[in-house]
């Protein structure tokens, strides 16, 4: 029996066509570094990493690829933008959403002076932009929000509460880890000074490889946390004040990099809108087939509006950690249960302690495979 | 005896990445350029610079502004290979 895997929001798998082969390729015939060595393999990987931040700033409509940073991953990126502007005495304002990725570095900035205010979600997960507006101070300095979220899918106004960044002179900091390479993430038109990015979920590449994309007000402000090689400026012991020289000391996950750039090729050429679509298709197709279950409820979003492809469902009357690890034991199904990393995001769904399941899917799985999953509730009605 | 030397055109850059993107637009436009260590003599920042024909200065320039490219400078520097230094080394 094939193994199916519902947990895409965790990461990807399969990756796009192309990633294997390529980091292989690379690690087989020559992973040469860049920006260090004279010779025509090493000119050849820079094309690749140039390549890369351009189609990076391309997907999310950024003015110029040297805005574009890679990381080891978006938390990284996310402590990046935190750690790197917040001082004592600076204020900061997020949702009741938020991964841990933002709670735990602002938990921490806490303990040194900054503070911060959460803007309540309600039981769908949605928020208000005019519930930012309300909690600015002269203090603030930024507001940072995921796009949609890890915890059960949905969408977040980044678009209004943009403007209001804009308005109030405030940074503006979006986590785009469910939505980057599904929906559409303009820069521009979002007023976003700092997007955080992740390779290996949406946009199909490697763990171990993410970045941001910097825009030119924030770069002159923010701190770089990493200091050392860049293989410029080498006579100086200041760190490069260029992009992206400025925040990618040492040597960058090239592996991660080539991977990326072939995933991203693959999504240029199957297109962002398609694979959503099919993404989507597939989230109503599940939708539909547990209308008929009472006993399970639909976390966040009960519908196909405002949302991405990841389903959250608390089996009322039963233990969700069990449903899970019958669903994998018995049905070979693979998804992912509990909190998501994100334990104010569950009290906000109400979902908390007992946390959730949560199916994820991505342009790979099938309605055939969904199929199995709703037999498998059907089966699981009598357990209750 | 006092041999003329040879004159090489480079165009330095503050780092790697603006060399790639400048070596690239030039490849567009058909204009020569070599990717090379920046000779120490002119800079010690350790990054790579492109060497360039003399005549197409005037085109490197334009298209150092079109792409918005940072570079350092444009300079001139007599080949510094002695064919007969160390040759029985």
């Amino acid at each position: 029996m094939n193994r199916i895997y519902f947990d895409n929001g965790s990461t990807s798998f399969p990756k796009a066509a192309g990633v294997p082969e390529k980091i292989a390729e690379l690690l087989t015939k020559g992973a040469f570094n860049i920006n260090r060595g004279s010779y025509e393999e090493a000119y050849e990987m820079e094309e690749i990493v140039l390549e890369t931040r351009e189609k990076i700033a391309h997907l999310f409509h950024a003015k110029d690829s040297r805005q574009v940073i890679f990381t080891p991953g978006i938390t990284y990126s996310l402590n990046f933008f935190l750690k790197g502007l917040l001082k004592s005495g600076d204020h900061v304002i997020t949702t009741s959403m938020e991964h841990n990725a933002v709670m735990r570095p602002l938990h921490q900035l806490e303990k040194e002076g900054v503070t911060y205010d959460i803007v309540q979600g309600d039981s769908r997960g949605r928020v208000k932009a005019e519930d930012f507006e309300r909690l600015i101070r002269k203090e603030t300095k930024a507001i940072i929000m995921l796009h949609a979220s890890n915890a059960c899918g949905t969408i977040l106004p980044i678009e209004e509460v943009g403007k209001i960044c804009k308005k109030h002179h405030l940074f503006f900091c979006v986590d785009t880890a469910q939505s980057a390479g599904t929906i559409d993430v303009d820069m521009e038109k979002c007023c976003i000074d700092f997007v955080a990015f992740t390779g290996h979920k949406g946009l199909l590449g490697p763990q171990g490889i993410g970045g941001f994309i910097i825009s030119e007000e924030l770069d002159k402000v923010l701190v770089p946390l990493v200091a050392g090689g860049t293989g410029s400026q080498s006579d100086s012991l200041e760190i490069p004040p260029y992009l992206p020289d400025k925040y990618e000391s040492g040597t960058l996950n090239l592996p991660g990099i080539v991977g990326l750039h072939a995933a991203l090729t693959y999504i240029e050429k199957e297109t962002v809108e398609k694979i959503h679509e099919k993404k989507m298709e597939l989230t109503e197709y599940f939708l539909n087939g547990i209308r008929r279950f009472p006993w399970i409820r639909v976390v966040g979003e009960p519908e196909m509006e405002n949302r991405v492809a990841v389903v959250t469902l608390d089996f009322q009357g039963m233990d969700n950690s069990i449903v899970a690890f019958e669903l994998e034991q018995h049905d070979q199904i693979m998804t992912r249960v509990g909190l998501h990393c994100a334990p104010k995001a569950h009290q906000t769904l109400g979902t908390f302690p007992q946390g959730a399941v949560r199916f994820s899917f991505s342009a790979f799985n099938t309605k055939e495979e969904i199929d199995i999953c709703i037999c498998a509730f059907e089966r699981m009605k009598g357990y209750r | 005896m006092n041999e003329k030397k040879e004159i090489q055109t480079y165009v330095l850059f503050p780092n790697h990445d603006n060399g790639m993107r400048l070596h690239r637009e030039l490849k567009k436009l058909g204009v020569r350029a070599t990717i090379a260590p920046t000779p120490r003599v002119v800079s010690t920042c350790c990054g790579i610079s492109l060497l360039i024909k003399k005549e197409d200065v005037e085109t490197v320039e334009k298209c150092v502004t079109e792409h918005q490219i940072q570079i350092l400078k444009i300079v001139d520097i007599e080949k510094n290979i002695n064919p007969n230094r160390d040759r029985y080394c």
